[in-house]
């Protein structure tokens, strides 16, 4: 059957027809829907890891042991992996594996826009980039048969719009799943105990795996495949970016490049004695282009196209310096109101945010649906750096801040997904090392940010069974904290209460605040806000940033229909012009 | 090729509406691609989707100011993303006005003329109460599917029945009648304007 597929569906059907034994994943646009479709075809086991790292981990195992695994991840999440994924290519595997690393080029939901292409070579492990869906399935399966077959992990790299795209891809939806059989498993020390007598030798076995692999780039013509068109303009391209070339330059030729890492040196040669003029048309980086460039070629690349951002067909066009036929309309004059995304009516962290912005703190912030607590109104964190960062940040703060005899004080605020997957570490660090610094954990209970996924403190798996789950509390005792603090953020008297007595400690501190997601816990917090007397306008509720309060007429008017009754903003009106009747909730330890 | 481009307000339904779109056009044997950015799509934010059909789609992203159709479910996301549309292009709106979150003190204001605006810019500019058609047939909520019943009027290649079978393989068994009806609605709404 033909069926639209997004890359990620695709991936996770390349999978199940692979028979993979095992999928691993830390959410992370773009990659997240991979192992969630995994999940839902219940054919393969999958487990959300708490890291890419464990993710990694787990999966070299299963791959030494014999299965077939699956790894996926965003692009900064392979950062995390690079410990086990830079010596796992020394070792080998037994079972293929596959590690997805999902690139955010344009940043729609990253940090930065890192081209991962340099990590594959810089692992010396081969890399697939398929340029639609189609090729996203193909290719998951054409990765597991190269990992098998000469030992090494495979990159299947794709980029947002690969992931988030959607085109037909033909598969049996009703076929079986096929599991592969696991391969033997015996003791090989000398391939897998990476002591340094061992690595030595199998450092050498690496690049004479890297020339093997080179030579299958040079054959497999249906991975790295030539156009003949006009022999005017060639152009060496990959990814989503062939698409790109296809539609803007029909009639060029073109070496479309399936296998980027190592490159077919030979088949590019071919390819630039073929062509009057020699060009690169890539996404991000000069990656192919200095590739090319080290056999003596001369592309044109990075001169004509922009480094930074992703490539559409208006940019690939005018490096060409072609019309695309756009008579299209001017943008209206006047300035639109922007709508960026917001926290939602009734989040929890909006509680927390106004509360730290209230206090005057330095805030050093994380990844999640939490770093919107930056945006106005509320403009609350001073930082936002990776997974984890805020904790040992915020230790790095203070211990600057004193040194400069500024007597602010500083606020880590981390989300319980984030927390498990790298706040720990930097919470023993600060225990350790004699920091003072107080941590709010924002627990809603889910991984929010990417669309709800269960993490180790929600208690549920990826296939949906109950598990135990993390008591953050009692790790945080464990670790060395002795002031541990449970709160409901949405008291916010409370909650700047509690900040005032932990800040003021000579020690370091944790309050985690419990705050169920409002998209996963849909029941109202209570009734929604009415205005009791006329509203006299004075805007406080406005610096709460929250959808349900619009201002009409120079007054505050509530969305009934959005407004979830949390009460925060019958809390600061000065005029208690606002009434909520909030249900109460379970009351929390002090 | 057709190039579709859609907008609208995180949670709103904007994607349904650009799966029901590309399904319906893979249903009538075309080969089709289609864009869109997951992330922040519900906590209120703009969301885009693209869709291209024809005998040969390559690329998923439509040129500037190429696109044959602009369907937005929502009035000043419809100004924002005129951009987008060919001079002679058909731009298909949803009047609703969802205001952006409050931004503080130097939040700019919602534009009150956004109809006027687009019809001085577009020729083939349709306006449609779709969020009334579909709160009269019990759910606001299939208000795109009613968008989708009139952009089908508007695009004949795609014929009917690929819609209807689209629509009934994309919402659960006590859904489809209502689902169905939206699009009926939405259809005879631009057959009789």
């Amino acid at each position: 059957m033909r069926k639209l597929l997004s890359g990620n569906e695709a991936i996770a059907q390349g999978a199940r027809e692979a028979g993979a034994l095992f999928a691993s994943a830390y959410p992370g646009t773009p990659s997240t829907e991979i192992l969630e479709t995994i999940a839902r075809q219940g054919d393969i086991q999958v487990q959300w890891a708490p890291n890419e790292k464990v993710a990694y981990e787990v999966a070299v195992g299963v791959a030494l042991g014999g299965g077939r695994a699956l790894v996926a991840m965003k692009h900064v999440g392979v950062n995390v992996a690079a410990d086990p994924l830079f010596s796992s290519s020394y070792s080998g595997v037994n079972g293929g594996l596959v590690l997805v690393s999902a690139d955010d080029p344009a940043m729609h939901s990253s940090q930065n826009e890192q081209d991962n292409r340099h990590l594959a070579r810089a692992a010396k492990i081969p890399m697939l980039e398929p340029s639609d869906s189609q090729e996203a399935k193909d290719f998951v399966c054409l990765a597991f048969e190269i990992s098998e077959q000469l030992d090494t992990p495979v990159m299947l790299r794709v980029t947002t719009r690969i992931c988030h795209s959607m085109s037909p891809v033909v598969f049996d939806a009703d076929a079986a799943f096929e599991p592969r059989p696991v391969r033997p498993y015996r003791r090989h020390m000398a391939k897998n105990v990476l002591l340094p007598v061992h690595a030595r030798r199998r450092h050498e076995i690496v690049e004479e795996r890297l020339a093997r692999l080179a030579v299958l780039g040079e054959s497999a013509r249906e991975i790295n495949r030539l156009h003949w068109g006009d022999r005017t303009v060639g152009i060496v391209t990959s990814g989503v970016a062939y698409q790109y070339v296809r539609e803007v330059l029909p009639d060029a030729s073109i070496l479309k490049l399936g296998l980027t890492y190592p490159i077919p040196a030979d088949l590019v040669r071919e390819f630039a004695a073929g062509v009057d003029e020699l060009y690169v048309v890539e996404e991000l980086d000069p990656f192919l282009e200095n590739e090319i460039r080290a056999l003596g070629l001369r592309p044109v690349g990075k001169e004509v196209l922009p480094a930074t951002g992703e490539l559409d067909p208006d940019r690939v066009a005018a490096a060409f310096g072609i019309e695309l036929g756009g008579n299209g309309l001017a943008p209206v004059d006047e300035p639109l109101p922007a709508r960026p995304p917001v926290l939602c009516a009734g989040c929890g962290h909006r509680a927390a945010f106004y509360t730290l912005a209230r206090m005057g703190l330095v805030v050093t912030g994380d990844i999640g649906c939490y770093t919107l607590g930056t945006l106005p109104p509320l403009l609350a964190m001073d930082s936002c750096m990776c997974m984890g960062a805020s904790v040992g940040m915020a230790q790095g703060m203070e211990i600057a801040l004193r040194a400069g005899s500024d007597h602010r004080r500083v606020v880590a605020v981390i989300g319980d997904s984030t927390f498990i997957h790298s706040g720990i570490t930097g919470l023993i660090n600060t225990v350790y090392n004699g920091g003072s610094s107080t941590v709010l954990i924002l627990d809603n209970g889910t991984t929010a940010m990417t669309g709800h996924q269960d993490h180790p403190g929600t208690g549920v798996t990826a296939s949906g069974v109950r598990t135990s789950s993390l008591d953050f509390a009692a790790l945080c005792r464990a670790i060395g904290i002795r002031r541990v603090r449970e709160t409901d953020p949405y008291d916010m008297d409370r909650l700047e209460a509690i900040l005032t007595e932990e800040l003021a400690a000579p020690e370091p501190s944790v309050i985690i605040c419990r705050a169920p997601c409002r998209l996963v816990e849909r029941l109202p917090l209570g009734r929604p806000a009415e205005l009791e007397i006329d509203c006299p306008g004075c805007g406080a509720c406005l610096e709460l940033g929250c959808p349900a309060i619009d201002e009409f007429d120079g007054r505050s008017v509530i969305d009934p229909a959005v407004c979830t009754g949390c009460g925060l903003c019958a809390q600061i009106c000065p005029f208690c012009a606002l009434k909520v009747d909030t249900i109460s909730r379970d009351p929390l330890p002090a | 090729m057709k190039s579709v481009f859609l907008t609208g307000v995180g949670g709103h339904g904007v994607l349904k509406l650009s799966g029901i779109l590309a399904d319906a056009a893979l249903v009538a044997g075309f080969d089709v691609r289609k864009s869109e950015v997951h992330g922040m799509s519900q906590r209120g934010g703009t969301v885009v989707s693209q869709v291209r059909y024809g005998n040969r789609v390559r690329s998923t992203l439509i040129p500037a100011g190429t696109a044959d159709a602009l369907i937005s479910l929502e009035l000043l996301e419809a100004l924002r993303a005129l951009p987008c549309l060919r001079r002679d292009g058909l731009l298909l709106v949803n009047e609703q006005h969802i205001s952006p979150a409050p931004l503080g003190p130097n939040k700019l204001p919602y534009p009150e003329n956004v109809r006027e605006l687009c019809e001085a810019r577009v020729e083939n500019a349709v306006f449609i109460p779709a969020l009334r058609v579909a709160r009269d047939l019990g759910n606001e909520k299939v208000a795109n599917v009613v968008m989708a019943g009139a952009f089908s009027t508007f695009a004949r290649e795609i014929p009917v029945e690929a819609w209807v079978h689209t629509i009934e393989a994309a919402f659960r068994p006590e859904h489809r009648e209502l689902n169905l009806n939206a699009f009926r609605a939405g259809q005879c709404y631009t057959a009789t304007t």
